[in-house]
C-alpha cells in the first residue's frame, strides 16, 4: 500500500502540481503551435505521452543499468537524445501508417517532438530527483505526458472559444495566446507546494 | 608525453564509444524492423507528378502546396491544368505520367492591371498620411479622387511571390517575364483592379481604367480615365461600353485593323497593350495622333 501511495502522489504531483508546461515552462513550442484545435491538441498530447513514457522508461534503464555500472554518467545527454529521437521516429512511422490525416496536420511539429524540451527535461528530472525505482520512473513519465496532454487540451479548448470572443485588434493572434498561457499558469500555481 | 595522454584518453573513451555504438545499433535495428512493418506504400505516380511540378508552393491551384496538388491530381484527373506557374508544359508532363490525353491546352492566364494612371495623372484632394497599404487606404475617401484606380501602396507587390510587380510612379506594373499567373495579386487588390486574362497572344490590349463614373467626373479626377464615350465600341464589337466604361470581350479577342483604329481614336488613350513586349502607351491624356 505504501508503494502505491508513493506512486499515486508522484503521479498527481507531475500531472497537476509540478506540471512540466505550467511550472517548468518546458515544451512551450508545441503547446502554442498545435493548440489551435482540440482534436489536434489531443493527438499531439497522445504522441508526446507515448514518446515520453517510452523514453522515460528506456532512459532510466540505460542510465541505471548501463551508464552507471560503466561510470559513464557524462554520456547521459547523448544517450537520452538518441532514445528520444528513436522513439519519435517510431511514433512518426506509426502515425503515418494508421492516422495519415493526423500525420499531415501535425506537419513539422511531429519531428519536433524530438527537440521537445519537456521530454529531455523529464528524463533529466527523473535523474535529478534520484528516482531509483523503474516503476516509479514509468509512472512519472506517463504522468508527465498526461500533464502535457492536459495542458495542451485546456489551451486548445480556450483558444477554440477565444475565436468567438471579441479580442482587441492589437491582441489578436499570438499576444492573446501568450496572455492565456500566462493566466492558465497562474491558475495552476494555486496547487503549488501541495506535494513535494 | 602527448602520446601517453592520447593513449590515456583512448583508454577512458572507448567504453563510451562502444556503449553509444551498441545502443545506436540496437535502436537502428528496432527502427529498421518498424519501418518494414509500418511501411506506407506511396503511389509512384504521386512522386513523379510532384517532381514534375515547379515546386514553388504558390497555392494557385487551390491546394496547400505542390505535394497536396500532386496527390489530388493523381486521384482526380479533372484537376489537370490547374497549375498556373507550370503552365502547359507541366500539364503535358503530368498527362504523360498519368497516361492521359490533353486536348489543346488553353492560353496561359496572366493578370492585367485595369488602371494606367500614374501619380501625376491623378487628382487628389488632400495628402494621405495614413497606413501605407491599399486595404487601409481604400477605407479612406480622401486617399485620391478616383475611387476605382490604383493607389500604388503595393498590396499586390507584397502578395507576389515571384517578384513580378513593381510600383512605378504610383501604378502597379506587372513584369510579364517573371509573372507565373498564380493570381495572388488579383485576390489581394482591394479595388479588384487586377483581373486574370487569358493571354492568347504575347501582348494583349486592355482598357486601362475601371472607373464607372460618368465622363465628366472621370475627366475631373484623372487625365487618362475611360470616359465611356463608346468610340471604340463603334469600331468593333470586341469592345463593350457599359456603365460609362469600355471593356474588352476577351472571348472574341482578335486584334485587327478595327481595334487599331479604336486604340488610336480613343480620346484619352486609355486602350493600351500589356504583355512581355508591349509597345509604350501614348502619353496620358494626349490627343489622338490620327484624326479621321
Amino acid at each position: 500500500m505504501d508503494t502505491f501511495q508513493i506512486l499515486l502522489m508522484g503521479f498527481l504531483s507531475i500531472v497537476i502540481i509540478n506540471n512540466l508546461v505550467f511550472t517548468k515552462f518546458l515544451g512551450i513550442c508545441p503547446y502554442l503551435g498545435v493548440s489551435g484545435r482540440i482534436d489536434m491538441a489531443f493527438g499531439m498530447g497522445c504522441a508526446v505521452t507515448f514518446v515520453v513514457t517510452l523514453s522515460g522508461m528506456l532512459t532510466w534503464m540505460i542510465d541505471h543499468w548501463i551508464l552507471r555500472t560503466l561510470g559513464l554518467e557524462v554520456m547521459q545527454y547523448v544517450c537520452f537524445i538518441l532514445v528520444i529521437a528513436g522513439a519519435v521516429q517510431l511514433v512518426e512511422m506509426y502515425l503515418r501508417k494508421f492516422f495519415p490525416s493526423l500525420y499531415e496536420s501535425f506537419g513539422i511539429f511531429l519531428p519536433l517532438i524530438t527537440t521537445n524540451c519537456a521530454i529531455l527535461g523529464l528524463c533529466l528530472f527523473i535523474n535529478l530527483w534520484g528516482i531509483d525505482n523503474l516503476l516509479e520512473a514509468v509512472v512519472l513519465s506517463a504522468g508527465a505526458g498526461l500533464g502535457f496532454t492536459l495542458a495542451i487540451c485546456i489551451m486548445a479548448g480556450i483558444r477554440e472559444n477565444l475565436k468567438m470572443a471579441d479580442v482587441p485588434e492589437s491582441l489578436k493572434g499570438a499576444p492573446i495566446t501568450l496572455i492565456t498561457a500566462g493566466l492558465l499558469t497562474l491558475a495552476f500555481m494555486g496547487f503549488a507546494g501541495m506535494i513535494r | 608525453m602527448i602520446l601517453s595522454n592520447i593513449a590515456g584518453l583512448w583508454e577512458s573513451a572507448w567504453p563510451a564509444g562502444v556503449t553509444m555504438l551498441s545502443l545506436g545499433t540496437l535502436f537502428a535495428i528496432v527502427l529498421l524492423i518498424a519501418s518494414i512493418k509500418l511501411k506506407v506504400v506511396v503511389d509512384e505516380k504521386i512522386t513523379q507528378v510532384h517532381e514534375s511540378l515547379p515546386n514553388v508552393d504558390c497555392g494557385a491551384c487551390g491546394f496547400a502546396g505542390c505535394g497536396a496538388y500532386a496527390k489530388a491530381v493523381v486521384s482526380d484527373p479533372e484537376l489537370l491544368g490547374a497549375c498556373a506557374p507550370g503552365g502547359a508544359e507541366t500539364s503535358e508532363a503530368i498527362a504523360k505520367i498519368l497516361n492521359l490525353q490533353i486536348s489543346g491546352s488553353g492560353s496561359p492566364v496572366r493578370p492585367i492591371v485595369r488602371c494606367r494612371a500614374h501619380t501625376a495623372d491623378r487628382t487628389s484632394y488632400a495628402e494621405y498620411a495614413g497606413i501605407e497599404t491599399c486595404t487601409a487606404a481604400n477605407a479612406q475617401a480622401i486617399v485620391q479622387a478616383c475611387k476605382f484606380g490604383c493607389m500604388g501602396f503595393g498590396d499586390c507587390l507584397a502578395a507576389c511571390r515571384f517578384d513580378a510587380i513593381t510600383i512605378t510612379d504610383g501604378l502597379s506594373t506587372i513584369d510579364y517575364e517573371k509573372c507565373t499567373g498564380c493570381g495572388a495579386c488579383a485576390k489581394t487588390c482591394p479595388r479588384n483592379l487586377i483581373v486574370m486574362v487569358p493571354f492568347s497572344q504575347e501582348n494583349m490590349l486592355t482598357v486601362g481604367c475601371s472607373s464607372r463614373e460618368n465622363g465628366k467626373t472621370t475627366r475631373s479626377m484623372c487625365k487618362t480615365g475611360c470616359i465611356g464615350c463608346g468610340l471604340c465600341s463603334k469600331q468593333t464589337d470586341i469592345f463593350v461600353t457599359e456603365n460609362n466604361l469600355a471593356k474588352l470581350d476577351y472571348e472574341k479577342y482578335l486584334p485587327n485593323e478595327a481595334t487599331e483604329t479604336a486604340t488610336e481614336k480613343c480620346p484619352t488613350g486609355v486602350i493600351v497593350y500589356r504583355g512581355k513586349s508591349a509597345p509604350a502607351p501614348r502619353a496620358a491624356g494626349q490627343k489622338p495622333a490620327v484624326k479621321k
